[in-house]
């Protein structure tokens, strides 16, 4: 277990934080952080990264207390900058020494991540000279500067442009497959589904959804498939609607009906099918639905 | 703590800030300053009694002559000495007319009971502040002199009583040594160590507005969080806290070695001779009390600094520091004449204001030993304590992003609702 999350609690004044949250995050997977604005999931980082005392509860590290992973773990801030007067090289440097990296090893990785994301023609220029995309790859690559077991990246793809999202994916895909653990926090649930393995979602500090992504997928699935056809014969077994969405027919199943029935009997009755799936449901529509839900739920007890 | 990073930390900050054009002119300034004294210095040697002369006259307010109108009889007619810088009137309207036309730069106006009351009407176009200033220009008081006792006392005697003294300071210490003797001596028991002390204090200002300016800047960039996510606050705090106090201590370094440059080693050949042995002992205690009052508040600048959300912002704040610091400043008119006063020494135990109140009365005068004990004692212990609620303020106020917190807010925070 990477890392390892216990009743944690933490209050601001009269306001809780995060209340009573609990989750462990496995070797080598990539963990999706979910939960609306506020919902508590920086804080949570902020205690992970030894920012923040907890109030009660308990995170651990690599099988230590925060504070002493401190050398083994990446962190890519929401609130994120660099210093505009250093050099390029100088700030990678200087952040990778404060890690506890030695200076010359710090310059070859530097060197190296500054060619991934194909900055090294600029590694002498300051940090203010960079366009904001390349400030953006910059900040990321500074977050991993010294060869982290495991890295938190707190909203990566905030305020990219499409091609800088697309690099930081694909990079973010690579380290996956070095061997890295990876937490990734994100309101962009499209990149969560193309990247994650499993998730936790938290609304007003508590976990509400906790677990693989394609088993919370199946889960919250609708009872449904999605038949793109010419036409949809109108007594089918098992199917008690028909809708037509977008040049496709959504077809609702009735209890205890199975989509392989519903594909045979439109097969017996000689549809040509172009497509046939079982109803998707994007994690989004899962989001809204439980944060409205708890939300609803709470105004219920209010 | 982690001593490691502390030093990287301390390195850094030393390595960026020392290449600051701010620091590099500021430390520049002094020598320049020298360079240039030297200059005028060899320019002028020949002729430095024009030099004085054309100061003088820079300050006067003219060589234009004073007008005299004289009712008491005393002063007329006006000595021979006195008649190409007195003219004498015979009425007051007379007068104010040749005051009009720039013939004299002011009018005097001797009453008939001059003798009795001492009153002597000035007039004067413009300003009244050279009126005012009339009865401390010795050439005026020689004038009333030596027309009062003309023909009455021996010349001599004239002489004196129109310059009376002839300062020549020569101080004693407790222990009943000499201070210091002639010109030289008051320049080396005041004016070098109080410019020294001048220095310093100047330095604790660049050292700790550089640190200020360094936590405001993580900030407002938001390079923070990575930079706590990487070190505990107290190690960024202590690193920053060292790094720029070795910049403030390697500018006094270059302003003491270009001081021994420029003299050509006499002032410490000077030092060896033991001709400056009491500046020294001033010079040993004033880093003490830089080493002291720098500690203590970079470290309040740091915590307070980091409760700004802009530079301008922590500038603001730490504001009330600096205004401590120059309360002795504010008082020094009244030090010059009593540097052992009681509220000097009462501000000398008073943590904020005891760096800098030292290090002016030092050079002054033979400070009370139990002032300079209790000075130091009371730094001592404010230190610890400054430690204690910078670090927490520095700790909390570096992740406050949005907004300045309230007093309210701080308070929490110290009591620990917050961070801690």
């Amino acid at each position: 277990m990477i890392i390892q999350v216990r009743d944690l609690v933490k209050r601001y004044g009269d306001v809780v934080a995060v209340d009573h949250l609990s989750f462990e995050v496995e070797q080598g997977e990539i963990f999706g952080l979910l939960g609306p604005n506020g919902a508590g999931k920086t804080t949570t980082i902020r205690v992970i990264m030894d920012i923040l005392n907890p109030d009660a509860g308990s995170a651990m590290v690599l099988g230590q207390p925060p504070g002493r992973a401190k050398g083994q773990v990446g962190y890519l801030p929401e609130e994120r900058g660099l210093y505009r007067n250093l050099k390029v090289l100088d700030t990678l440097v200087y952040l990778a020494e404060l890690k506890g990296t030695p200076r010359s090893a710090a310059r070859e990785r530097a060197m190296d991540l500054l060619e991934r994301i194909q900055l090294e023609d600029w590694a002498a220029r300051k940090v203010r000279d960079l366009s904001k995309g390349m400030q953006q790859r910059l900040q990321f690559i500074a977050s991993l500067i010294h060869d982290p077991e495991v890295l938190f990246l707190d909203e990566p793809f905030q305020g990219l442009d499409p091609v800088n999202v697309e690099r930081i994916k694909d990079f973010t895909a690579d380290l996956h497959r070095e061997g890295k653990t990876i937490v990734l926090s994100t309101h962009q649930m499209n990149l969560v589904e193309a990247l994650c393995n499993r998730i936790l979602l938290i609304h007003e500090g508590r976990a509400v959804l906790y677990g693989s992504l394609a088993e919370i997928k199946r889960q919250y699935a609708p009872h449904a498939v999605r038949v793109r056809a010419p036409r949809i014969p109108p007594d089918l077994p098992g199917v008690v609607g028909v809708e037509l969405d977008d040049g496709a027919f959504n077809l609702a199943l009735a209890e205890g009906a199975s989509p392989q029935e519903v594909l045979r009997a439109l097969l017996d009755r000689a549809v040509e099918i172009q497509t046939f799936e079982v109803a998707p449901v994007p994690l989004e529509d899962i989001f809204v639905a439980v944060v409205s839900g708890e939300e609803g739920r709470d105004d219920g007890l209010a | 703590m982690d001593w490691h990073k502390v030093w990287v930390v301390a390195s850094h900050e030393y390595l960026i800030n020392v290449r600051r054009a701010g620091f590099i002119i500021m430390t520049a300034i002094v020598p320049a300053l020298g360079v240039v004294v030297l200059l005028f210095g060899t320019l002028f040697a020949g002729q430095a009694r024009q030099l004085g002369a054309f100061f003088e006259q820079q300050f006067d307010v003219g060589d234009k002559a004073i007008g005299v109108v004289d009712e008491s009889g005393y002063f007329s007619p006006i000595l021979p000495e006195y008649q190409e810088d007195f003219v004498s009137y015979g009425s007051e309207e007379e007068a104010e007319a040749a005051l009009m036309t720039e013939e004299v730069s002011k009018v005097l106006v001797i009453g008939e009971d001059y003798l009795e009351t001492g009153q002597v009407v000035v007039i004067s176009m413009g300003s009244g502040f050279s009126a005012a200033t009339v009865s401390d220009s010795g050439t005026v008081r020689a004038f009333f002199v030596d027309h009062l006792l003309a023909d009455r006392v021996d010349p001599a005697l004239r002489e004196r009583a129109a310059d009376p003294m002839d300062v020549e300071p020569r101080v004693l210490s407790s222990g009943g040594e000499a201070r210091g003797e002639g010109p030289w001596g008051f320049v080396s028991t005041f004016i070098i160590p109080y410019f020294l002390s001048f220095f310093l204090i100047m330095t604790i200002f660049t050292s700790s507005g550089y640190l200020l300016q360094s936590v405001a800047e993580e900030k407002e960039s938001r390079v923070v969080e990575i930079v706590v996510s990487s070190i505990r606050p107290v190690e960024l705090m202590a690193g920053k806290v060292a790094g720029l106090g070795a910049l403030g201590l390697t500018q006094v370094l270059v302003w003491l070695l270009s001081a021994w440059g420029f003299s050509g080693g006499a002032v410490v050949l000077l030092a060896a001779t033991g001709m400056v042995s009491l500046p020294l002992r001033v010079l040993g205690l004033g880093v003490v009390y830089y080493v002291l009052g720098y500690t203590l508040y970079a470290i309040l600048m740091a915590g307070v600094g980091a409760l700004g959300t802009t530079m301008r912002e922590s500038q603001q704040l730490a504001g009330i520091f600096s205004f401590f610091a120059a309360v002795p400043y504010m008082l020094s008119g009244f030090l010059f004449a009593n540097p052992n006063m009681l509220i000097a020494r009462v501000l000398s135990y008073f943590p904020l204001t005891a760096p800098t109140m030292m290090m002016l009365r030092l050079p002054l005068a033979e400070v009370p030993w139990v002032d300079v004990a209790g000075s130091i004692v009371a730094l001592l212990l404010s230190i610890p304590a400054a430690l204690w609620v910078g670090a927490k303020l520095f700790r909390v106020g570096l992740l406050i992003y949005d907004k300045r917190p309230t007093v309210k807010e701080i308070w929490f925070i110290l009591r620990g609702g917050r961070g801690e």
